[in-house]
């Protein structure tokens, strides 16, 4: 390469390196706002500086021991966490056992079955929740953490796909040799199969765990009474923000924002390497 | 052409089958001995006959709770279904506990519902009814011809092994009954109510109105004209959003993804985390935050007032406030949602693309090159078509997604934007709503189920058919690829 080449890609690989740093920074402007404002020693929002002038820890001492009734995020911590357990274990279970079934089965109705999961699928989960809410008010489950539960569980028969791209990867080998060998298809699903999926597994139990953390518009909607000790993270936080609390509670929303998002954040890096892999996997087969 | 033959085929193929099912009922009917016709009546007796006790029992508790069902439960609200009931709930004064209690009411809901639930139910057991005669004359023919019958413990390994598929499949799809497909069926028949905050059960009765609300929606009452010019209001920007939303982050994504996994990128993984933690954070945490960084006396406006840009578009004419209405204004609303939908959408479809893009067919890219090929062209005609086939199913489901996207429009909207167009008040919505968002308002703030319930179909409607469309035409562009 002559010395004028030399030069010129100097310059692109510099020009470059400074594009990508200044999106960095673009994409974390809210990102830092967000912790600055967390030790921000003023409650409200801080409409003149980016960055607090004073510095301090009280909003998390404050969001972690509560004194009012109208905020009370340890209990909203504790409430999304029970939910969440729940849901996972629930979730999962379904979603392998129906991924198994039409993935290493061929019966009759396994074509339409498929065919209706999309159709499903379809209904986008906001307007069949409406009539699910119906359904709970006329069993008395709404403003119940049951309810909720149930509702995150419900369809989730559905979200099979991912867990099925990877069990269709399974090399069908495998199975003949634990039938030769006598093994009952129960045994070899709870012995052979579970085992060798793990990586699927981590991906369903954690992006159902992280189901009722990120969900906003069925706790919203379940959970409507206004009795802050049975809301979950979201929507407390959410009335965190309220009119005629945001002047006292901005910094602590902040707090409360930083506490919630790091388990969620390390859940989720975890997450989604297995998430690319299920989506590329899937859609190359096809 | 091809594919419609193949449907036909696929159509007639399931009446056959449906067709073969009716006909071996109609064969175990009239070839089967006393205990298969018995069947027809008592459930249990076929098996009782070949010995198996304990599935006879099973089955006969099963026939016995259906008919409890429907002579207990059933009638009493299936024979209100045509008018969903008369009696009005109101307080009566008890004498002996001297207490206002309700009288015996009709709850219109509870009527629909369990009508609903009762109809599953018969359905589900017909079928069972004759799956079972057929069963039962099966087994008669393996007797006559002195084959084995299964015993219960035969039976139950029966399903640990043959018929796991069964087992596993159950109890999911009794979910999937019970909390999609009645609520579908629910939601259709409220539509066609008139369920809202007049009508509220159980204090008040609704009924069967007809077309009304659809006629409503679609402009033809004459009292609610704002609904129908709501309705094309928000459909049209749903769209407007749904399409931006999916292209920006969608081609966004996969340039980063590029970019960053160009050789020449050093410490791409770093940058690939930092572009990352901005979707870790929950959106209900992130997108309050923007809200507030973008509001009329937040941040933003501080810093834009601070370095004069507010000035400077005051001075041009494009601004009349004093501040720049990110999130209250239509127009700069509409423009603020998209690029902080680009911000939350772009690293997700990066990490999307970054995985699709570990897969390229290197070795094609390698002999493009050789043959001299540069890399805009090698981008055009290897990289594109490549991630395109790949991540297409997913582009489709994704504008879907977007056109339900609740959260990105009413975290970042609500209780700031308020609508100054009096047609659009008077239907409660506003000019940055999507139908789900507005739906959801009619039926959390005013009860408004019945409008709601006919949005839901039109929204179930217009994604249902893009899916259908978008699918076809990348199916029918596969095949004219093999034959090329």
């Amino acid at each position: 390469m002559t010395q004028k080449g030399k030069v010129i890609q100097i310059i692109k690989d510099i020009l470059r390196h400074i594009v990508i740093v200044l999106m960095v920074s673009f994409w974390l402007i809210p990102i830092i706002w967000l912790i600055a404002t967390s030790f921000s020693a003023y409650p409200g929002r801080n409409t003149s500086n980016f960055f607090p002038e004073q510095w301090s820890l009280q909003n998390y001492i404050n969001i972690l021991s509560p004194t009012s009734h109208t905020v009370n995020f340890p209990i909203w911590m504790w409430n999304t966490f029970k939910i969440a357990m729940a849901v996972c274990i629930v979730c999962t279970l379904f979603a392998v056992m129906v991924a198994y079934a039409t993935s290493f089965f061929r019966f009759k109705s396994r074509k339409p079955l498929m065919n209706i999961a999309v159709i499903l699928n379809l209904f986008p989960g906001v307007l069949s929740m409406i009539s699910v809410y119906f359904i709970l008010k006329a069993m008395n489950l709404t403003n119940t953490h049951l309810g909720l539960t149930l509702v995150y569980c419900a369809s989730s028969g559905l979200g099979y796909l991912i867990a099925k791209g990877y069990f269709d990867t399974v090399p069908r080998a495998l199975v003949e040799a634990a039938k030769l060998d006598g093994a009952s298809q129960a045994r070899t699903f709870f012995s052979i199969i579970l085992p060798i999926s793990k990586p699927i597994i981590v991906y369903t139990v954690i992006s159902s765990f992280l189901t009722p953390w990120t969900d906003f518009v069925f706790s919203k909607m379940i959970l409507n009474s206004g009795i802050a000790d049975m809301w979950t993270v979201s929507i407390g936080l959410y009335n965190m923000l309220d009119r005629s609390l945001i002047n006292t509670y901005f910094s602590q929303f902040c707090a409360g924002g930083v506490i919630v998002s790091i388990p969620i954040s390390v859940l989720f890096v975890i997450m989604q390497k297995f998430y690319v892999e299920g989506i590329t996997g899937g859609a190359v087969k096809g | 052409m091809a594919a419609t033959i193949k449907k036909t085929n696929k159509v007639s193929d399931f009446f056959k089958s449906i067709g073969i099912y009716f006909k071996s009922f109609a064969e175990a009917v009239a070839k089967g001995d006393v205990f298969v016709k018995l069947s027809l009546i008592w459930v249990g007796a076929g098996y009782a006959r070949r010995k198996q006790f304990i599935r006879s029992l099973l089955v006969t508790v099963l026939q016995a709770a259906v008919i409890a069902y429907s002579v207990l439960i059933a009638p009493q609200y299936i024979s209100k279904f045509h008018n969903l009931g008369e009696v009005q709930m109101e307080m009566v004064f008890d004498i002996n506990t001297m207490k206002n209690i309700p009288n015996d009411y009709d709850d219109s809901f509870q009527i629909l519902l369990f009508s609903v639930i009762s109809i599953i139910i018969w359905i589900v057991f017909f079928f069972f009814w004759i799956s079972n005669v057929i069963n039962v004359y099966k087994l008669q023919r393996k007797a006559e011809k002195g084959e084995h019958i299964n015993n219960f413990k035969e039976d139950i390994s029966d399903y640990l092994n043959e018929k796991f598929h069964i087992t596993l499949l159950s109890v999911p799809v009794l979910g999937i009954v019970l909390f999609s497909i009645v609520p579908i069926f629910i939601l259709i028949l409220v539509a066609f109510t008139n369920y809202d905050q007049e009508h509220m059960a159980p204090t008040a009765l609704f009924t069967w109105n007809g077309l009304t609300n659809f006629i409503n929606l679609f402009g033809g009452g004459g009292m609610t004209v704002t609904f129908g010019y709501s309705f094309v209001r928000v459909l049209g920007w749903t769209l407007v959003w749904a399409f931006f939303a999916t292209f920006t982050t969608y081609f966004g994504g996969i340039l980063l993804a590029l970019f960053l996994n160009n050789k020449r990128t050093k410490l791409a993984k770093l940058w690939r985390a930092l572009f990352v933690v901005t979707i870790a954070v929950p959106q209900f945490v992130s997108l309050l935050l923007v809200r507030n960084f973008f509001a009329n006396n937040g941040i933003a406006n501080t810093m834009l007032e601070n370095i004069g840009v507010t000035d400077f578009l005051q001075n041009i004419g494009l601004l009349s406030y004093d501040y720049i209405p990110f999130l209250s204004a239509p127009g700069w609303a509409h423009v603020t949602i998209i690029m902080v939908n680009i911000w939350i959408g772009i690293p997700y479809q990066m990490l999307i693309a970054t995985g699709v893009l570990s897969n390229l067919p290197a070795d094609q890219i390698e002999s493009a090159r050789i043959d001299g090929a540069n890399t805009g062209q090698i981008f055009r005609h290897i990289t594109m078509p490549y991630v395109l086939f790949v991540t297409g199913p997913a582009l489709v489901t994704d504008f879907v997604k977007n056109i339900n996207n609740f959260n990105v429009i009413y975290l970042l909207t609500q209780d700031v934007f308020t609508t100054t167009d009096q047609y659009l008040a008077n239907s409660q919505a506003k000019e940055v709503d999507l139908l789900v968002t507005w739906l959801f308002r009619l039926t959390q703030e005013y009860y408004n189920y019945k409008m709601a319930s006919v949005i839901g179909i039109c929204v179930f409607v217009i994604c249902a058919v893009f899916t259908l469309v978008a699918f076809n035409l990348m199916t029918s562009k596969d095949k004219e690829e093999v034959y090329n």
